[in-house]
C-alpha cells in the first residue's frame, strides 16, 4: 500500500502492523498495534524494547492513548469511511497534547482530505493502490490561505504575518 | 458590508480551481460516486428530481447591488431566467448543469461570492436577523460577529465531516427573526449585569423529524472568546455526536441524550483547555471587522421627505396599504425598511427571475445604497429607503410585481420546493401554496386575520419549518397521493415552540378549506387585538381538531 510521509511517497515503511497471533514474536521491534490488542497487553507493550505505535477509531477509547503518549512513535488513526471526521479532532488533540511522533491517516484515504488531514496534524497517510496516484501530494497546499489556526500553524488569520 | 481583501479573494479562487479539479476528475471516473457525493455537498451541488440544484451561500443575508446583478446573469445564462431565496438567506439555483458548476463559481468569485459548506455535513452558512442595524432595540450589530463566524467556519480542517450538518444563527437583540431557538447553535447577543455585551449561547435547537428548541448552555459568553466556545462545541460534538444513523447524528439528539447540564460540563471541560490559544479574539481584529459595518451615510435632510410621503399616504390608497404592510420602522428618522415581496400570486414562494433581481439592483443602487438583504421567510429587504423615496420605489416594484401588500400575513409563506424539485419530498407544495393564495385572494380578509406565519414542507426534513409555524402543512404520501398534516401553535421567534398536530393527515383538495376552517374557530374566539398564535396558545388545538374533524352530516 502507497504511503505518502511530509507530502512525499515513502520508498519503505519501517512499522510492522502486529495482530494478536504475532505481536508475540515481534515484542522488540517497531510495531503499531490494533488498539484492542493494546488495551490488553498494555504493560507489556509499553515496557518491551522497540518503537510502538497503535492503532485506533473513533470507536475506540482514546483516552487510554492520550494517557502513554510518552511511550509511543506512532498513532495510526484509521477513518472507517471517507464521511467520518472523527480522527481530524483526535490528530488535532494529539498535537496539542505535544505529540511530536507520526500520526498516519489509515482506512478510507484520499486525495480530497488529504490537505485537512494535515492541517489537523497527520504527516503520514497510507493509500490504497487503487485511489493513489503520484500527483496526489500536489493536493497539500491547494488552497493558500487559511482562515482559522490548527494544528499546522494555531494563529488564525487575525494574528497572521 | 465587508470586502474581500486579497486573501478572501485568493481562498475562493483557489477552492474554484480545487472544485474544477474535483468535477474534472469524477467525470473521468476517478472519483468514486459516494466520494464525488459529499465533495459536491460541501459546494452547493445536490442532484434533484430533475437536475442539479446549487445553492449559493449569501452569508448572512447581505448583497450589493453588483452581486445581484451577478446573480440575474447567472440565471440567465447557465439556469432557466430565476432563482429561489432560502430560509437560510441562500440562493438556489434549480437548472445548472454539473459540468458548468465550475464556470458559475469562477463568475461567482467575480463578485466574491461562492458555494462553500452550503450544503453537507458540516459548518453551514451562518444567518442572522434581516434587519441587523436597524432596528432601536439591538443591543449590537449582530452582523460582525456573523463574518468572524464566516471566517472560522470557512474550509474549517476539523469541522468538514460532522456528523451532520451544523447551523449557527445570531441575533442582536432579544427580537428573533433569525429562528435562532432552531438552530444547532443559536447566539444572542445580551448585556451582563456589569453592562459588557457578550452572547447568550443555546445548542441543540433544530427541525427535522425530531424537533427541538435550542437549550441554554451558557447565559453569558464574553464576546473576545466566542471562537474557542464555538470550537469546544464542534469538537464535543464531532468527536460524541452519532455517526450510526442520519436521523439521530444532529447536535439536538446528543444534546438531549447526554441531557444539556452534562453536554455543558464536557463543552466548558474542552473550553478551560483551549479558551487562552491563539483563537481568542483580538480587540484588534474585532475592531477591524466592525468597521466594514458602519452606518450607511444617511441624509440628514431624510425627514424633509415625511411631509411629502404623508401626502402621497393620503392620496393614493393602494400605495398606503402597501406601505402598511411591507415596511417597517428604521432607526434613523426619516428611513424606512421595504420588505420586497417574493410571495406574489400564483408563482412559487421565494423566487425571483433574473429581471426581478435586475430591477432590484438598480432600484438599491438608486434608493438604498446599493444594499440588498435576503430574509429567513424567503423575501428581499431593501433596509434604508428615505421617507420621500419611498413613493417612487414602491410604483417600480409594483410595475414588476415584488410590491405585494402581503408581509406578515398567511399569504406570505415560506414554502419549501416540495415534490416538483427535490427528491427528498414526499408530497407537492407549490400547488397547495396555488390553492391557498387562490382561495385567500381577499384582501380585506387577510388583513381582519392579521399577523399570521403559515409555513409548508414537502417532507419530513423540516425545510419549510412547518413546526415552528403559527399554522404548519406538511405533505405526506398515502399510497402514492399526497396528504397534508397540520399543526397549530408553533413559532421561530423570541417566543419559540413548536406546533401541536391537530389530527390526521386530510387530503390535498382540502388544504385550503381546513384552513378557512381554523381561521373561522380563530375569528370566533379571538379576543380584541388577539393575534392568531395567541388564541390558539389560550383555547389550545382542541377547539381547531374538533371543527376540523367534525363529522359530515
Amino acid at each position: 500500500m502507497p504511503l505518502l510521509i511530509n507530502r512525499a511517497v515513502a520508498t519503505e515503511d519501517n512499522w510492522l502492523l502486529v495482530d494478536a497471533d504475532n505481536v508475540e514474536a515481534h515484542l522488540n521491534e517497531d510495531i503499531v498495534v490494533p488498539f484492542e490488542l493494546f488495551a490488553e497487553l498494555t504493560e507489556t507493550l509499553l515496557a518491551s524494547e522497540g518503537g510502538l505505535g497503535v492503532q485506533i477509531n473513533g470507536d475506540q477509547d482514546f483516552d487510554l492513548v492520550l494517557q502513554n503518549l510518552q511511550r509511543l512513535s506512532l498513532v495510526a488513526v484509521e477513518f472507517p469511511a471517507f464521511t467520518d471526521g472523527r480522527g481530524f479532532s483526535f490528530a488535532r488533540i494529539l498535537r496539542r497534547s505535544g505529540f511530536t511522533g507520526q500520526i498516519r491517516a489509515v482506512g478510507d484515504v484520499s486525495q480530497d482530505r488529504l490537505e485537512y488531514m494535515e492541517r489537523c496534524g497527520f504527516d503520514a497517510f497510507a493509500i490504497a493502490d487503487e485511489r493513489f496516484s503520484e500527483s496526489m501530494v500536489q493536493a497539500f497546499g491547494e488552497v493558500s490561505v487559511h482562515y482559522q489556526g490548527c494544528a499546522d500553524d494555531e494563529r488564525p488569520i487575525f494574528r497572521q504575518q | 458590508m465587508y470586502q474581500y481583501n486579497e486573501q478572501d479573494q485568493s481562498l475562493i479562487n483557489d477552492r474554484v480551481a480545487q472544485y474544477r479539479d474535483q468535477t474534472r476528475r469524477f467525470l473521468a471516473g476517478e472519483i468514486p460516486d459516494e466520494e464525488f457525493r459529499a465533495l459536491r455537498l460541501m459546494n452547493g451541488l445536490y442532484i434533484q428530481r430533475q437536475a442539479p440544484m446549487l445553492r449559493i451561500a449569501v452569508p448572512y443575508g447581505l448583497m450589493n447591488s453588483t452581486q445581484v446583478r451577478k446573480l440575474a446573469d447567472i440565471t440567465r445564462k447557465y439556469d432557466k431566467g430565476y432563482a429561489h431565496v432560502t430560509t437560510r438567506t441562500n440562493i438556489q439555483l434549480n437548472w445548472p448543469k454539473l459540468e458548468e458548476v465550475p464556470d458559475i463559481l469562477a463568475e461567482l468569485a467575480e463578485v466574491q461570492m461562492h458555494a462553500i459548506q452550503t450544503s453537507g455535513n458540516c459548518l453551514r452558512n451562518t444567518t442572522t436577523d434581516h434587519f441587523a442595524g436597524i432596528v432601536p432595540d439591538e443591543i449590537e450589530d449582530p452582523r460582525p460577529w456573523c463574518e468572524i463566524i464566516r471566517q472560522w467556519t470557512t474550509l474549517h480542517p476539523e469541522f468538514a465531516y460532522l456528523p451532520r450538518k451544523f447551523k449557527i444563527a445570531v441575533t442582536g437583540g432579544p427580537e428573533d427573526r433569525a429562528a435562532s431557538q432552531v438552530h444547532d447553535i443559536g447566539l444572542h447577543l445580551v448585556k451582563n449585569d456589569a453592562g459588557e455585551v457578550g452572547f447568550e449561547v443555546l445548542v441543540g435547537g433544530g427541525l427535522g423529524r425530531t424537533p427541538h428548541i435550542g437549550k441554554v448552555i451558557r447565559e453569558f459568553l464574553p464576546q473576545k472568546d466566542l471562537l474557542t466556545y464555538l470550537e469546544a462545541i464542534l469538537r464535543v460534538y464531532n468527536l460524541n455526536g452519532r455517526r450510526d444513523n442520519k436521523y439521530k447524528a444532529r447536535i439536538k439528539i446528543l444534546v438531549s441524550a447526554l441531557g444539556v447540564e452534562e453536554f455543558a460540563k464536557l463543552v466548558e471541560a474542552e473550553w478551560d483547555i483551549i479558551r487562552d490559544t491563539e483563537t481568542r479574539l483580538t480587540d484588534e481584529h474585532i475592531d477591524r471587522i466592525k468597521g466594514f459595518f458602519e452606518p450607511q451615510p444617511y441624509a440628514a435632510d431624510a425627514v424633509d421627505g415625511l411631509a411629502v410621503l404623508g401626502n402621497q399616504l393620503e392620496d393614493d390608497a393602494e400605495f398606503r396599504v402597501w406601505y402598511e404592510r411591507n415596511t417597517r420602522d428604521h432607526k434613523v428618522a426619516g428611513y424606512r425598511a421595504v420588505i420586497v415581496s417574493l410571495k406574489p400570486h400564483l408563482k412559487a414562494p421565494g423566487d425571483i427571475t433574473d429581471v426581478q433581481l435586475d430591477v432590484v439592483a438598480d432600484l438599491a443602487d438608486k434608493y438604498n445604497f446599493g444594499e440588498i438583504r435576503s430574509t429567513h421567510d424567503q423575501n428581499l429587504v431593501l433596509a434604508h429607503v428615505a421617507a420621500g423615496d419611498l413613493y417612487n420605489l414602491w410604483k417600480s416594484l409594483n410595475d414588476n410585481n415584488l410590491a405585494r401588500p402581503n408581509i406578515g400575513t398567511l399569504t406570505d409563506m415560506i414554502v419549501c420546493p416540495g415534490f416538483d424539485f427535490c427528491s427528498l419530498a414526499n408530497a407537492h407544495t407549490l400547488n397547495v401554496a396555488d390553492q391557498i393564495n387562490q382561495k385567500f385572494d381577499d384582501f380585506d380578509y387577510i388583513y381582519d386575520i392579521g399577523e399570521i406565519k403559515l409555513n409548508m414542507s414537502g417532507c419530513i426534513n423540516a425545510c419549510g419549518h412547518h413546526h415552528v409555524a403559527h399554522i404548519g402543512i406538511l405533505g405526506v404520501d398515502k399510497k402514492g397521493e399526497d396528504f397534508y398534516q397540520i399543526t397549530l401553535g408553533g413559532s421561530s421567534r423570541e417566543d419559540a415552540s413548536l406546533g401541536k398536530i391537530i389530527g390526521k393527515a386530510i387530503p390535498q383538495a382540502d388544504v385550503a378549506d381546513t384552513i378557512e376552517t381554523i381561521l373561522q374557530v380563530y375569528v370566533e374566539h379571538r379576543a380584541e387585538e388577539e393575534r392568531f398564535i395567541d388564541t390558539v396558545r389560550r383555547i389550545g388545538v382542541a377547539p381547531f381538531k374538533e371543527r376540523v374533524y367534525a363529522p359530515v352530516n
